[in-house]
């Protein structure tokens, strides 16, 4: 299908264009449905509160996960790293360590688990999906060691507690912020376009002088970094910092938020706002579901079914923007 | 019908008496009013019929009725959604079961959050975190939302604000289970098997059996091990266990797939012949063959049934009455079954102890054993 003429179509042709065009618009027809099949969808505080829930752990997580399938790689380790951090957290608190410093400490960890994943894919030229296969195990355990296995609660502090995940709305502006900064890094830094480069060409950009060993380290470093800060919001938020939380099921959710978003898991290019409404489109069934009361048996069907469904639609929209006459 | 056909016999003999011209329109009056009345009398009955069918509780809104679960696809609670769905049946309710699969608090908090959020008329939750729950529950009371605990509750005086709990006393039961061991191994190694330590709904269970085994006042060296939360994961676990400790005395767990694998490996290695000792909770159905056989000593019953329609009926009687009668704590009870007690429980498949679905009323003749 052509581009049509006329100032209605060109700015309807504009906007196709844009890469995240398509699952925005598939994010609004799904809230549109759910809107319609359960009025308190979001009409309410409690509910939109509710939502954003749903939507920032894996929304911080896919920010992480998108800078380094750019460069086609993967961090499986993500949802251990999110368990591992809390529990840093409170021995070092309960060492004698204020919260604010056991915090950044935790979160050193977990860069530091990001290193040893970037220096293994990197140096020692291991794929990085089996390295992080390895470290995702190493930590899982690391992390049930050191816990015995036991939940725990947070320390007492209420106003970093409410800061860092306690307060409604407090995740959501976290994920806000860091999609933000991110889709500025990516955009508009040497660092993230010398990723993109990296990613759609590692031959010619080592060629231009790009280091894309150091980048590539770098972004298992943030992806640690972003996954450890997203297990301690999660652990404030519920109050309870749990060695079985986050585990495989968030990191295939913030890998799938990226992919929905229109990043490939073959890398050459990402969107770090696609990510974010892939989150959203995740979320939104989700909750929505559960809204509507959808059971738990059903519910897998119904969201896997439901998932295949917006990714046929965003993969149509998006051939029909790119005016493809099929392939 | 005897007696509507006996009165318009009596009535044509009264008017072939009285007059014959005019019997013929008085007869067809007679006969229309008598059917009248055999008409109104039966809408009598009919409407008392459809009163009693209706109960005593007037027509009111399909309330809707949250049941979060930390487990949602694991098969003990398979009874437990039977139990919901025959009382919402049976008092006019609609259900929700959801939660998490693999034992996710935030996930839990979330559904919870969903169901006040989709303003649910009740919501029931196992409390399985000592604090993760009392500011979802919180938010729930405050915005009307009745919360009641069933299967695992909150720790006494830790600040949980849910209305009632309706399951087994955990800690009782696992003092129980602690004494019968004492009863059954005169010391030597015991192995306790836990699938996920520090989770509300077994730990309490494991610290009671270790307490009662330390007031015996035998000699015992308890082991306590983690399994995991998957079946198969926790056989290869015990049975790893077992190989490492060859001279253990007893092996006995606190939850559903635990006992099975310690079961299996009794039954594998041959130990009860060997003197060993073994036990767990619930009725899987491997755990109840492996009594059958022998290989286990007792399995502990949670009745699982019970804890979704009693927990049903509360939530219905708090809705139906406002508010006023209030809810109460339920002890759903704890049942030993061993070698001399297991044949119903194999022999039949009814809703009530989930292994099928079809509606059944089980007979049931002799002596009840006490």
């Amino acid at each position: 299908m052509t581009i049509r003429s006329g100032d209605r179509g060109r700015l309807l042709g504009r906007f196709l264009r844009w890469k995240e065009a398509s699952i925005l618009l598939v994010a609004l027809i799904l809230v549109g449905y759910f809107e319609y099949a359960n009025q308190d969808f979001l009409l309410t505080g409690a509910s939109l509160q509710n939502l954003s829930q749903f939507i920032a752990p894996v929304a911080i997580i896919t920010c992480g996960e998108i800078m380094l399938m750019i460069g086609g790689e993967i961090d499986l380790s993500a949802g251990m790293v999110f368990a591992l951090a809390p529990f840093i957290l409170y021995f070092a608190n309960d060492a004698g360590l204020p919260v604010l410093p056991a915090a950044l400490l935790a979160l050193l960890a977990a860069g530091l688990v990001g290193l040893v994943n970037g220096v293994v894919t990197v140096i020692l030229r291991v794929p990085s999906f089996v390295t992080t296969l390895g470290t995702l195990f190493l930590v899982n355990g690391l992390t049930l060691t050191i816990s015995a296995g036991t939940p725990v609660s947070p320390p007492d502090a209420p106003v970093f507690a409410a800061i860092m995940g306690n307060w409604g709305y407090s995740e959501i502006s976290w994920a806000v912020g860091l999609v933000v900064v991110m889709h500025i890094m990516l955009r508009h830094t040497r660092w993230g376009l010398h990723t993109i480069a990296a990613g759609a060409n590692p031959v010619g950009a080592r060629e231009a002088g790009i280091h894309v060993n150091r980048l590539k380290i770098g972004n298992f470093v943030v992806m640690g970094v972003l996954a450890g800060l997203t297990g301690i919001l999660e652990g404030f938020r519920i109050s309870s910092f749990d060695p079985q939380a986050g585990g495989n099921q968030i990191m295939f959710l913030a890998v799938a938020a990226g992919v929905i978003g229109g990043t490939p898991l073959a890398g050459g290019s990402g969107t770090i706002i696609g990510g974010l409404i892939g989150a959203t489109v995740l979320g939104v069934l989700s909750d929505g579901f559960t809204l509507i009361g959808i059971n738990a048996f059903t519910f897998n069907i119904i969201l896997g079914a439901a998932i295949l469904a917006a990714m046929l639609f965003n993969i149509h929209i998006t051939r029909l923007a790119r005016g493809g006459a099929g392939e | 019908m005897q007696d509507e056909q006996g009165t318009v016999a009596q009535d044509r003999e009264l008017v072939a008496e009285l007059d014959p011209a005019s019997s013929g329109i008085a007869r067809r009056a007679l006969m229309s009013g008598v059917s009248l009345a055999a008409a109104m009398a039966m809408l009598g009955a009919g409407s008392r019929l459809a009163e009693a069918a209706e109960g005593s509780f007037p027509a009111h809104k399909r309330w809707r009725l949250t049941f979060v679960n930390h487990v949602t696809t694991n098969p003990f609670f398979v009874p437990t959604q039977y139990a919901i769905a025959d009382a919402c049946a049976m008092f006019g309710c609609q259900h929700q079961w959801t939660g998490s699969a693999n034992a996710d608090v935030a996930e839990m908090v979330n559904a919870m959050n969903a169901a006040i959020a989709a303003k649910s008329d009740a919501i029931a939750v196992p409390i399985v975190d000592t604090k993760a729950f009392d500011d979802p529950v919180q938010r729930a009371l405050d915005a009307g939302i009745p919360v009641f605990a069933y299967n695992a509750d909150a720790p006494a005086g830790g600040g949980n604000k849910r209305l009632a709990y309706i399951g087994q006393d955990l800690y009782q039961a696992g003092v129980q289970m602690g004494n019968r061991i004492a009863g059954l191994v005169d010391g030597g190694t015991v192995a306790l098997f836990i699938a996920t330590p520090g989770q509300l709904n077994i730990q309490p269970r494991i610290d009671g059996a270790q307490d009662a085994l330390k007031k015996s006042g035998k000699n015992y060296d308890i082991q306590v091990i983690a399994t995991g939360p998957t079946v198969n994961e926790e056989l290869s676990k015990i049975q790893a266990f077992y190989l490492g400790h060859k001279d253990l005395k007893g092996m006995f767990a606190v939850d559903a797939g635990s006992t099975q694998g310690v079961a299996e490996t009794m039954n594998q290695y041959g130990l009860a012949a060997n003197g060993v000792h073994a036990g767990g909770f619930d009725l899987l159905p491997k755990t109840l063959e492996m009594i059958k056989a022998g290989s286990l000593d007792f399995t502990i019953d949670q009745q699982p049934y019970l804890q979704g329609f009693y927990t049903v009926m509360e939530m219905f009687m708090f809705l139906a009455s406002g508010g006023l009668v209030g809810p109460a704590e339920i002890n759903t009870g704890l049942k030993f079954i061993t070698k001399g007690s297991v044949d119903p429980y194999l022999s039949t498949s009814t809703r009530y102890e989930g292994k099928s679905a079809k509606a059944a009323i089980v007979p049931r003749m002799g002596a009840i054993a006490g």
